[in-house]
């Protein structure tokens, strides 16, 4: 009973927060949509737990929970990834201002 | 030897912290009428003043400031850039530790003078080399072998000589130590003619302590 109130309780904080910052142009329509489908799912897999039972057999996985942990982990994986993507980026971004701003100090 | 006048040759010292060496690295460059272009990359001890205070004495020294520590490759980028800018002829990296002896730059720049090469490295002698420099220098070697497709006899040399032409075709993008393996494989890339030249080096404490760091990712 405690996991299925904790789930809910964070599925809606999730949606809330996500449509606040789509609110404040901080995320893109693609990526509230992204968020909404993880805190729905969320949700729905806290007040309902033998669904995940049921999409696991159907995939060809045991428990409902190896399902969740297998989509969490992906999960995880993938905004790592794409965290990394986004710090390599400003990373040469820094670098490109730097190499520019030492050009042009020394010209002026 | 070729003839050319000094102030023709640009030396690119990259510096990052280097308050023990880098007057007298310098100084002995300027002593022999070289044009120096020093990038101080971001240095936080006295760096920044020793150089300030050459470049208001002396004549041929341009200092270049990363306003943060970026790398080496980034600080040889700019300092290409910047002596192609200065219209240099001959471009000579050089590193502010104090290993290279300033006499071998005559040596690296001949093959240039002479249009038998558009970039030349100067090699080191591994058998003097410490033995934990030379096993890592010669895996370094491999790995530009194993990634660029091309065989040199010291990747990670920090004296070398370009023609204008080449600094300004050169493409850099690494920004730590891997950029001597990447200008490698940018001479192999855009087939550029390349030599190899002996060169000493001056073996101290510090010389010893500095090199390629390992960056994971």
């Amino acid at each position: 009973m405690i996991y299925q109130v904790i789930g809910t309780v964070i599925g809606i904080a999730g949606i809330i927060v996500s449509f606040a910052r789509f609110r404040e142009s901080r995320t893109s329509p693609g990526g509230l949509l992204l968020w909404l489908i993880l805190w729905v799912s969320v949700i729905l897999f806290s007040l309902n737990p033998p669904f995940s039972t049921r999409i696991a057999n159907l995939l060809g996985i045991g428990r409902g929970l190896d399902f969740l942990l297998i989509i969490g982990i992906l999960g995880a994986y993938y905004l790592l990834f794409r965290i990394y993507l986004m710090v390599d980026r400003i990373q040469q971004d820094i670098t490109e201002l730097v190499h520019e701003i030492a050009l042009r100090e020394h010209d002026d | 030897m070729a003839e050319h006048r000094q102030e023709d040759v640009a030396v690119v010292v990259p510096v990052y912290n280097e308050e023990k060496t880098v007057a007298g690295v310098i100084e002995s460059l300027l002593d022999r009428g070289y044009r120096v272009i020093a990038v101080d990359d971001g240095s936080r001890d006295s760096t920044p003043e020793i150089l300030a205070g050459i470049a208001s004495e002396r004549d041929g020294l341009s200092v270049y400031t990363h306003v943060i520590n970026r790398g080496l490759g980034t600080a040889l980028r700019t300092g290409l850039r910047a002596a192609v800018d200065e219209g240099a002829s001959c471009i000579v990296t050089f590193d502010a530790d104090g290993q290279h002896d300033p006499d071998d730059i005559e040596g690296v720049i001949e093959p240039l003078l002479k249009g038998e090469a558009d970039v030349v490295i100067g090699s080191r002698d591994f058998s003097e080399m410490p033995l934990s420099r030379s096993l890592g220098n010669t895996l370094m070697n491999l790995l530009t072998l194993l990634f660029y497709g091309c065989r040199v006899s010291d990747s990670q040399s920090g004296l070398r000589a370009f023609t204008a032409r080449a600094a300004s075709v050169i493409d850099i993008k690494s920004r730590g130590y891997g950029v001597s393996s990447e200008i490698i494989g940018e001479i192999h890339r855009n087939g550029l003619r390349m030599r190899e030249v002996t060169i000493k080096t001056i073996y101290t404490p510090e010389t010893i302590s500095k090199g390629p760091a390992p960056q994971w990712v």
